[in-house]
């Protein structure tokens, strides 16, 4: 009796466990975009990362702060020549290597956006490296909008899309999809004619309207993203590169250690 | 050189019993000769607090625990200290890992019976231990004050507030403040690097103390003290220095391989040990999306969610708790290890891991329907596990202990 309960309630969890809705119940955080596109940094990638931060510096650092970073830190990390890097990315000739960079925006430039825009120095850390990176290549058009732009990851975003100008005009279109016979391939009607369904919300740059290549553009949103994850955590490349060495340092300890316990073993099977 | 260390060594040993407590308690303590690896917990919970303790120190030294300054200087410790990320990390991966292995720990207790008479105050020193450690994790996490940190401390302190007549007071007087402030992280930065960690540290001594008197137990049940040879030594025991020690080593070796792979390669946990809404500064205006406590109180949070009135949900919470300090009488069973034991005990433990997990799952997620049923299920799972003990225990058909290990 007690265990038919017991196998019963088993049987639910169990059930429950495969079932998806305990697991999809909230929607992804890419919001209207469905799943994020997937990044992966290259930390050790100085050139991705020296261009990241020149896009960076030029197109966000007049809004966005990066105040728990400093100008030399940077400089020295991504193997900028310090002159060379005060000379061409510090605009503001009395800034030194050991400040932070606290941005250029004064206090009431809420005023302007409706809110402050946020400090993004640790921004890969809370919204994550695949959040960033499909946000800024999820703009569209839109008129109803402020600044006539609406974005699919963060739906009523407050900022504008900077980049327009290399991006190009992105909208959203519909376009004819094949629907799927039930032996794999495309359905088709009975003239040979494949059989679509309308779906919207595609993003498509309008021709001709942006200086990058879709390619191109995409490729320095990667550069971005792959700095602002350097710049939220400065030391994930040395962490991962030192992280061997103590691996193996304590896997040879414990190889040791169970060599030393293995002899010591032997006097007490033999009581 | 040896004649003069050896003369210095006399003359402390005449005023400090340095030889009497290392025969006492290391070279000539006999323990089981034979434990499985789930006995290995123990010692990996003290090499933690020891972590936790000295890094803990490190961490203190670049750390303001003022409101203005508590999240900026904890980026300053990740980016201008020296190594300043080591010392965060290990802290970090060592709060985690304290829970892991103390829970493992007290599942070894319920597995071989770790509770049972004489070892009563053995295990209601470890409950204290658990309990302090609940609290001491809870102040730690308020410190680098990040939105979880603050939305976090809201909700636990609110709790408070549920108690009836002093609840408002009583919420007042924990914060310090109206909200919370940077009064309320100074003294829960007191609390979490002096009060808790001295209370924590007697604990031990006391679990180590009443443990050493009793005598360490064993996955048969078997009691070693039954048979002695000529000088009075358990014929099934070994001194506990070399050979156990040696034993703990290799564990320790494993647990730190463990250890470190996870704070060089995956410190944040895949957000259950760091949440990636505690690297966005506190803010009393923003409410984060969903609040979802760290993995190692999940469990205890869906318990809270499960009951839609708060001081109900409050006393499940607390009774889900307060409930292991009084094992050692629920179980009624002639034996003490689950080797032994009849088929109802083996459900029932089996059926308390699974909603254990469960619960902890269902605690980092949002609600949904089908999640709160099963909330409410696993909670009465939990529960049924302790307040059966004493009918299962009693009416079911256990297995003969051998004499022997």
């Amino acid at each position: 009796m007690i265990n038919k309960f017991f196998y019963k309630v088993l049987f639910f969890l169990l059930i429950s466990f495969i079932s998806n809705e305990v697991y999809s119940a909230e929607g992804g955080p890419c919001k209207d975009y469905g799943e994020c596109d997937k990044f992966k940094y290259s930390l050790n990638d100085f050139e991705s990362l020296q261009r990241g931060a020149s896009a960076f510096i030029n197109y966000c650092y007049g809004c966005h702060s990066l105040k728990y970073s400093r100008w030399g830190r940077v400089a020295k990390d991504l193997k900028i020549p310090e002159d060379i890097f005060f000379e061409n990315l510090v605009f503001d000739k009395s800034i030194k290597a050991g400040d932070l960079m606290i941005g250029a925006m004064p206090s009431n430039s809420a005023n302007w956006f409706g809110v402050m825009p946020p400090d993004l120095t640790l921004v890969s850390r809370y919204k994550g490296d695949d959040w960033i990176y499909s946000y800024l290549r999820a703009y569209y058009e839109d008129s109803s909008k402020q600044y006539g732009v609406n974005n699919l990851v963060y739906p009523g975003t407050a900022m504008p899309n900077v980049l327009m100008s290399l991006q190009g005009n992105q909208k959203l279109v519909c376009k004819n999809i094949p629907v799927k016979a039930e032996n794999g391939g495309e359905k088709r009607d009975e003239y040979g004619i494949t059989i679509t369904n309308e779906k919207c919300g595609f993003l498509e740059v309008e021709q001709g309207t942006g200086t990058l290549t879709r390619e191109e553009f995409d490729n320095l949103i990667y550069d971005i993203t792959n700095f602002l994850v350097y710049v939220g955590e400065p030391s994930k490349a040395t962490r991962e590169r030192i992280g061997w060495y103590v691996v193996f340092y304590f896997l040879i300890f414990t190889a040791v250690s169970s060599l030393l316990y293995r002899e010591y073993h032997k006097d007490y099977l033999k009581k | 050189m040896t004649q003069i260390a050896g003369k210095l060594f006399t003359w402390l040993n005449a005023r400090l019993p340095i030889v009497n407590t290392f025969e006492r308690h290391l070279s000539k303590h006999p323990v089981p000769s034979k434990v499985n690896f789930w006995y290995l917990f123990g010692a990996l919970a003290s090499v933690v607090l020891i972590i936790q303790i000295v890094s803990g120190i490190w961490l203190i030294m670049p750390y303001s625990n003022t409101e203005e300054q508590a999240f900026s200087s904890v980026e300053y410790i990740m980016r201008d200290v020296d190594y300043g990320w080591v010392i965060r990390y290990i802290h970090t991966t060592g709060a985690s890992l304290f829970f892991a292995v103390i829970y493992l720990h007290m599942f070894r207790g319920l597995l071989y019976g770790s509770y049972q008479k004489p070892k009563e105050l053995v295990w209601v020193f470890g409950c204290t231990i658990y309990l302090a450690m609940m609290a001491e994790g809870f102040l730690g996490y308020v410190l680098p004050y990040g939105q979880m940190s603050y939305w976090g401390a809201q909700v636990i302190i609110s709790l408070f507030g549920a108690i009836p007549y002093i609840g408002e007071s009583l919420e007042l007087w924990v914060r310090g403040d109206y909200y919370i402030s940077g009064i309320t992280i100074s003294r829960f930065f007191a609390l979490h690097v002096v009060a808790l960690p001295l209370v924590l540290i007697a604990l031990v001594f006391l679990h180590l103390v009443a443990l050493h008197e009793v005598g360490a137990g064993n996955p048969e049940g078997v009691d070693i003290e039954a048979h002695l040879d000529d000088d009075g030594v358990p014929l099934d025991s070994v001194p506990f220095f070399p050979y156990k020690v040696l034993n703990a080593l290799v564990g320790i070796g494993v647990f730190m391989t463990v250890f470190s792979v996870i704070m060089f390669f995956f410190p944040e946990g895949g957000g259950y040990f760091i949440e990636m809404a505690n690297f966005q500064e506190a803010n009393p205006l923003v409410t984060p999306e969903h609040i979802a406590p760290v993995w190692y109180y999940a469990p205890f949070y869906t318990m809270l969610r499960a009951v839609p009135d708060p001081l109900g949900g409050l006393i499940v919470m607390g009774s889900a708790v307060a409930i292991f300090f009084v094992v050692p009488w629920l179980d009624r069973s002639k034996v003490a290890s689950i080797r032994y034991k009849g088929l109802y005990s083996k459900i029932a433990l089996t059926m308390f891991g699974v909603s254990f997990i469960t619960l902890g799952y269902l605690g980092t997620v949002g609600v949904t329907e089908i999640r709160k049923t099963m909330s409410v299920i696993c909670t009465i799972i939990y529960f049924a596990y302790f307040l059966l003990m004493p009918i299962y225990t009693k009416y079911e058909t256990t297995k003969v202990v051998p004499q022997r290990l």
